[in-house]
């Protein structure tokens, strides 16, 4: 049982790791894009990038 | 080259990164229902063995991350175009990730196998100093002043790095270590189970999904990021201001005030919103530029 604790922290770190980061991608995406609509004025809808 | 090129391209999409967003999302569970309830425990270390199969790939995976670094750097220096710069800087970043999962898992997973968190065995200590080596690498890049001084740097930092990346897997060979030898990557037929080999290796194929959706993601929030700091420093700056009758010599940009030698570095006093923001590394860079 207590093997258990260690394989779930385990994968569980492993999930909220890569979560974490991801969700931190999408922050820093949105902040630049923000950035850049507040710059340029004209804005970039809901964080998509124009090309 | 071409063909990276193209790949990046194609994985820069919306529609790819979707896509390669559900195939991680999917193919991790599915690695976590195939290690946690597929297969049996191990015969000597019980359930906690099913640690291996995020552990391994997790350091595989930073293995693989920190030869990208390698390459786009030596890309980087050949050519000087700034879009390997990003992809190394990308790839470094997520290494770190799967590199301090590593020692996170490596640390629970040794726990109960040798009654210790951590212990300074070979293995262990060269991947800690791998560790320290890229989170130095990201230091580094917030300390260089322009941006191709910055990617310099870093470029020659993600070359000479990777010398540890040999060592870390050699350790186990080499010196005397409490840590296992390699069962799979290693001269001959691995040592392993064929049912433990499978989930192992669909649990390396599910990190590199997830490697690359990392990636794909973090370059084109790299791309954006240095748009939005080119954007800052192409506004015009209250320095930029200067009377016409101040004559300029020939040679000095626009902008600069009279007598100021081309490449001075911005002085304390610098007023720019760039350096107000915080963001001096960031300067609009020509050629090559992805």
């Amino acid at each position: 049982m207590r093997d258990w604790s260690y394989v779930l922290a385990g994968y569980g770190i492993t999930g909220a790791a890569l979560a974490l980061y991801r969700l931190e991608l999408a922050r820093r995406s949105r902040r630049a894009h923000r950035l850049v609509a507040a710059l340029t004025g004209r804005p970039t809808p809901d964080g998509r990038s124009r090309r | 080259m071409k063909l990276v090129n193209r790949v990046l391209a194609r994985t820069g999409s919306r529609g790819a990164q979707r896509l390669l967003g559900w195939a991680t999302a999917v193919s991790l569970l599915a690695t976590a229902v195939l290690g946690l309830l597929v297969v049996p425990p191990d015969a000597h270390q019980g359930d906690v063995q099913r640690l291996m199969y995020v552990h391994v790939p997790a350091a595989w995976l930073a293995f693989a991350s920190f030869g990208v670094v390698f390459v786009a750097s030596i890309a980087y220096l050949r050519t000087g175009q700034i879009r390997w710069d990003r992809v190394a800087v990308s790839s470094a970043e997520i290494g770190v990730q799967f590199c301090a999962l590593t020692i996170v898992l490596g640390s629970l997973w040794g726990r109960p196998v040798w009654g210790a968190w951590w212990t300074w065995d070979p293995r262990l200590t060269t991947t800690a100093v791998l560790l320290l080596i890229y989170v130095g690498y990201l230091s580094l890049r917030r300390v260089a002043d322009s941006p191709s001084r910055r990617a310099h740097w870093s470029a020659v930092v993600g070359v000479v790095g990777f010398v540890d990346v040999p060592i870390v897997h050699m350790s186990v060979v080499w010196w005397r270590s409490l840590h296992q030898e390699a069962t799979v990557l290693r001269p001959g037929a691995p040592t392993m189970a064929p049912g433990m080999l499978a989930t192992l290796l669909f649990a390396t194929v599910a990190f590199s999904i997830a490697y690359g959706y990392l990636m794909a993601v973090r370059t084109r929030v790299g791309r954006v990021e240095d748009r939005a700091a080119g954007t800052i420093l192409s506004r015009p700056t209250p320095r930029a201001k200067v009377p016409r009758r101040a004559a300029t010599p020939a040679g000095t940009p626009a902008g600069t005030p009279a007598g100021t030698p081309v490449g001075t570095p911005p002085s304390a006093e610098d007023t720019s919103p760039a350096s107000a923001l915080g963001l001096a590394a960031y300067a609009p860079r020509g050629g090559g530029d992805a």
